[in-house]
């Protein structure tokens, strides 16, 4: 082993302040009521899975299987819809010389300026219109329509040498087919970065989930595990094992995948 | 694209149409000879929304021709996605409204009177309730809803603290104050009994704290006709000038801390709360580590008051037919249920329930329904959360000691009028 | 020939989904919101009325709404200390673990990433329960008992503390790449020069790293000007309005209150404000 610098214990000790709030929700969920209210040390005393079986046990309560799949269900679809509009609009945008394509790249990227909040109020009425408000479309459909994935390919697809495309071209190839045999197949890291920032950005949400959904079976984890907090305000044993069961497979994947991740988000914040 | 992330497109896509085809055969078995659906939703979360669904479920079992879902969150977002269905026409066939909030509703008329379902052969019987509960779901000379509950502010001691402090009477029994008097001074030989931090008595919900406070002293939030607001009167200005007191200039009681005060109590630090009677299972499941017991709060002032509300059974607007029928069954096995839904934490509001053998055992529920002859609703206005947030601001701001009562309440003053004109200005007449 | 097909109308096809959710759910909204912002739309209107227009009106008020100062002076704040606190830290946290190689390096990174991952709901709570003074864990470990929500000061405090656990990750790993893209050759021109610690850090690391920061400095303004969840779950404004953000006054008006007029009115006044933060910003560093 190599000595620790002194650089490397502060380090450390940071690493450990940002690690020991994600354990403490874990560990804290296995401690009785008692010993929450009275906080006696990072471990628990007497490991209880009492409040796990309560959140488990009423489903008809707690539907916390129904906002983990809806969640699931949301992101997956938001991830799906991003990769395939964003590339074809960004492939058009970058490759195919359209008219006008260079104001409209311009204008998408303007857009980019706008804080979603602004959207809120309006969306909200335009989702009600369409007969939209609680349910998944909500959700899915409108964070379809963010600039920032076709930017992140546009840059992307700019970077591809054109001598692959014009020799398919020869061979026949519709533009199409390029986009599909060519663009898709040598962008995967880009489109591998967009799939997981997208993922997250749609799990994560919070005010669009709170503010389109009304009935409780259409939540999102994000929001159901908020609206448990504040009925639930003094069973902290109760909200915390839930938050575990919310937060577990989110963990879990990052585990996983933490160097793509981890990469997608360094390579995006690069592509300036 | 590779192969792999192809298949996980294809099984989402299957995914997609799996959960499309189950809402449409949601939708498609909705037929004729199915049982009437009533939606019935309400901001019951937490122990009593578990007796609630308890209720439901009876009401399904025993009536397989009406089948009842409900549907709950918080009371903050309840009411405002209740009433984003409403004018979405998403309205549940039954819910439930605060007496309080109840005007909201009403006025953007999607409630339907009761009036025609009451009565000696209705649902309910009017007689069968206090009159000033009855009253509180009445307005323009209507009926809107049945009173389920009434759930009053009343005074939850601790006991042991109390023997500690020696406030007990001559049989040695803890003795809880009824007067002014007798309250400050219980706080004084309160104060600091379970260790430094240890207080006689702590401001849990501001809101209803003070409410009473200024209800008992003959103040109000607004006239008699609702035109004009009323919350920096002098009345109102010496109750909350009392209550700041008791923090600032006494120090009988700790800097407001909201909820943690509750908890104060609940760790046996805090020898008074004033509280709802909801509160209930939050203490009984201390399982016997809190000794404690309830009792109507003391006359602080010049008359008996207590701060309460009502949750309201309501019906959607315009209906009727098959689903007006379910619902009437359905809010009358409520009402007639009240003492199962009482156990959880409430008080039953026809007076035949609490003459009751059952009602009788139930400790708390029995001291504080000693109130009921003058509970004190809040001001059935339209605007009422608007106003509240500017109310509950004032007071905070006094009993933090950042402005005076006077101020905090003239500017409260300001901004309620000024919420007033412009609910009034909009709709072109007065409520 | 191939010009003529490429400029095929098909190949507009391309567009057409991803435009369309653009026009609907993005440029639409947008002008649909200023319109909104005009009118007198009221959610909770008497049965039968109708939106009127009102000019200017919605923003008139808005200027004339001290709730609206105050919770523009509460933004204002929290992006003043939070994104300087933020960035500064990330960029002392990358520099750190830029200095160290191997694996230990990895799971650094891995571990102060981490928080980024929970959702805010559960980070809220998480902290909420932190922060209680009677029973919160920093009160129990701590000496002296600390107001942590329970003043306006300390809660914004409270706020910007729990803002940086949570979002630092972000910019640690963008800042991080950037260190790693500096050649080595810079460094050892600068060692030549004489240049050792602090100086390397200041005459090399910092230049080389603008762009960089910059983007990173821009992002999270914008996102701090936004800021919602945090409070919305630890503190829901209070105390005294102490952490009221501009967002959750939006939210409030807008879906509590059902003044949809005036909420849209304040969201493009706050976009504005956005607007012209980035804009001094990108022009501030740039010039330097």
């Amino acid at each position: 082993m190599r000595k620790w610098s002194p650089v490397e214990i502060l380090v450390f000790l940071v690493a450990l302040a940002c690690i020991i709030p994600v354990a403490l929700i874990f560990l804290t969920a296995f401690k009785p009521d008692s010993e929450i209210i009275q906080f006696n040390g990072f471990f628990p005393h007497e490991w209880t899975l009492t409040h796990f079986r309560e959140v488990l046990g009423r489903p008809e309560e707690i539907p916390i299987f129904r906002w983990l799949f809806n969640s699931v269900f949301i992101s997956s679809s938001v991830t799906l819809l991003v990769l395939t509009v964003d590339s074809m609009a960004a492939y058009a945008l970058s490759r195919l010389n359209l008219r006008g394509g260079k104001w409209i790249f311009a204008i998408i990227l303007a857009t980019m300026m706008v804080p979603g909040q602004i959207l809120l109020v309006p969306v909200y009425l335009i989702l009600s219109k369409l007969h939209w408000l609680d349910t998944p479309w909500a959700l899915i459909v409108p964070a379809g329509a963010g600039a920032f994935g076709v930017f992140l390919l546009h840059q992307f697809f700019k970077g591809i040498p054109r001598e692959l495309e014009e020799a398919a071209m020869i061979d026949g190839c519709s533009s199409w087919e390029i986009y599909w045999r060519i663009m898709l197949p040598l962008s995967k890291p880009a489109l591998a970065t967009l799939a997981i920032f997208t993922f997250i950005g749609s799990w994560n949400s919070f005010t669009e989930p709170l503010v389109f959904l009304d009935s409780v079976e259409n939540y999102t984890l994000p929001v159901g595990i908020a609206l448990f907090q504040s009925s639930y305000a003094n069973e902290y044993g109760l909200t915390l094992a839930a938050s575990v069961i919310c937060t577990l497979p989110i963990i879990v994947i990052f585990l996983l995948f933490h160097k793509h991740i981890i990469k997608g988000i360094a390579t995006a914040g690069l592509k300036e | 694209m590779t192969y792999r992330l192809r298949l996980l497109a294809i099984l989402h896509l299957a995914l997609s149409l799996c959960i499309l085809s189950v809402t449409s055969c949601d939708r498609s078995s909705s037929t004729v000879h199915s049982p009437v659906k009533l939606r019935f939703w309400n901001g019951f979360t937490g122990p009593d929304g578990r007796t609630m669904l308890a209720l439901v479920k009876q009401f399904n079992e025993s009536n397989p021709d009406i089948y009842v879902t409900m549907q709950r969150m918080d009371w903050g977002l309840y009411y405002n996605k209740l009433f984003v269905a409403g004018i979405g026409g998403r309205a549940p066939e039954v819910f439930v409204v605060h007496a309080d909030s109840l005007a909201r509703f009403t006025r953007a008329n999607f409630v339907r009177p009761v009036d025609d379902l009451v009565g000696k052969n209705g649902i309910v019987d009017p007689s069968d309730f206090d009159e000033n509960v009855w009253h509180a779901t009445e307005r323009d000379g209507k009926h809107w809803a049945v009173p389920l509950d009434i759930h009053l502010l009343g005074m939850f001691y601790n006991r042991a603290m109390f023997r500690k402090a020696g406030i007990v009477d001559a049989k040695g029994e803890p003795k809880p104050p009824t007067n002014r008097e007798e309250f400050i001074d219980d706080l004084r030989k309160l104060k600091g009994i379970n260790g430094p931090d240890s207080w006689g008595f702590v401001y849990t919900w501001q809101r209803t704290n003070v409410y009473t406070a200024i209800r008992q002293n003959g103040g109000d939030m607004f006239n008699a006709d609702h035109t004009k607001t009323t919350i920096n009167s002098p009345q109102n200005v010496e109750a909350l000038q009392w209550c700041a007191d008791l923090v600032l200039k006494e120090k009988l009681a700790p800097a407001p801390q909201d909820f943690d005060a509750w908890v104060g109590f609940l760790q046996g630090k805090v020898g008074i709360a004033f509280e709802g009677i909801y509160m209930l299972p939050d203490l009984r499941k201390q399982d016997g580590k809190l000794d404690y017991a309830a009792a109507p709060v003391p006359l602080l002032f010049k008359q008996p008051a207590a701060w309460a509300n009502s949750h309201s059974l309501c019906l959607r607007a315009n209906l009727s037919g098959p689903e007006l029928e379910a619902a009437k069954r359905f809010v009358k096995f409520l009402s007639d249920h009240t003492l199962d839904w009482a156990a959880a934490g409430q008080i039953p509001v026809r007076k035949s329930l609490r003459a009751s053998e059952r009602f009788q055992h139930m400790n708390e529920q029995r001291e504080f329904a000693k109130e009921i002859p003058y509970a004190a609703y809040f001001p059935a206005v339209p605007y009422n959360f608007e106003y509240m947030t500017e109310y509950e601001y004032g007071i905070e701001k006094a009993l933090r000691g950042s402005q005076t009562p006077q101020q905090a309440l003239d500017s409260a003053a300001v901004k309620i009028t000024r919420i007033m004109n412009r609910f009034n200005g909009d709709s072109g007449a007065t409520p | 020939m191939t010009r003529g097909r490429r400029r095929s109308a098909w190949n507009y096809l391309f567009l057409a989904p991803y435009l369309s959710i653009f026009l609907v759910f993005l440029v639409i909204p947008l002008l649909f919101g200023l319109w909104i912002s005009f009118q007198e739309y009221e959610l909770a209107r008497k049965a039968g009325d109708v939106p009127q227009f009102i000019g200017l009106r919605n923003y008139n008020d808005a200027l004339h709404d001290d709730y609206f100062w105050k919770a523009l002076w509460v933004t204002t704040k929290f992006v003043i200390f939070s994104v300087p606190i933020t960035i500064i830290s990330a960029l002392l946290i990358s520099v750190g673990i830029e200095s160290i190689r191997g694996k230990r390096e990895q799971a650094y990174r891995v571990a102060i990433f981490l928080p980024t991952m929970i959702t805010i709901s559960v980070a809220g709570i998480l902290w909420r329960w932190f922060y209680n003074s009677e029973f919160g864990v920093f009160n129990a470990i701590l000496p002296v008992k600390v107001p942590w929500l329970l003043t306006p000061n300390w809660a914004m405090t409270s706020t910007i503390i729990m803002t940086l656990w949570w979002t630092v990750g972000g910019p640690v790993v963008i800042l991080l790449a950037g260190l790693k893209q500096i050649p080595e050759a810079y460094y050892e021109a600068a060692s030549i020069d004489g240049a050792v610690g602090w100086r390397k850090f200041f005459f090399v690391t910092l230049p080389l790293l603008r762009n960089v920061l910059l983007f990173v400095t821009v992002i999270s303004v914008i996102g701090a000007w936004q800021i919602f969840g945090q409070p919305f779950i630890m503190t829901a404004g209070g105390p005294e309005r102490g952490t009221l953000v501009l967002v959750l006054y939006i939210y409030a008006q807008a879906f509590n209150n059902f003044h949809m007029g005036y909420g849209a009115a304040m969201s493009w006044l706050l976009f504005l404000i956005i607007v012209v933060f980035s804009v001094i910003q990108f022009r501030v560093m740039r010039e330097r």
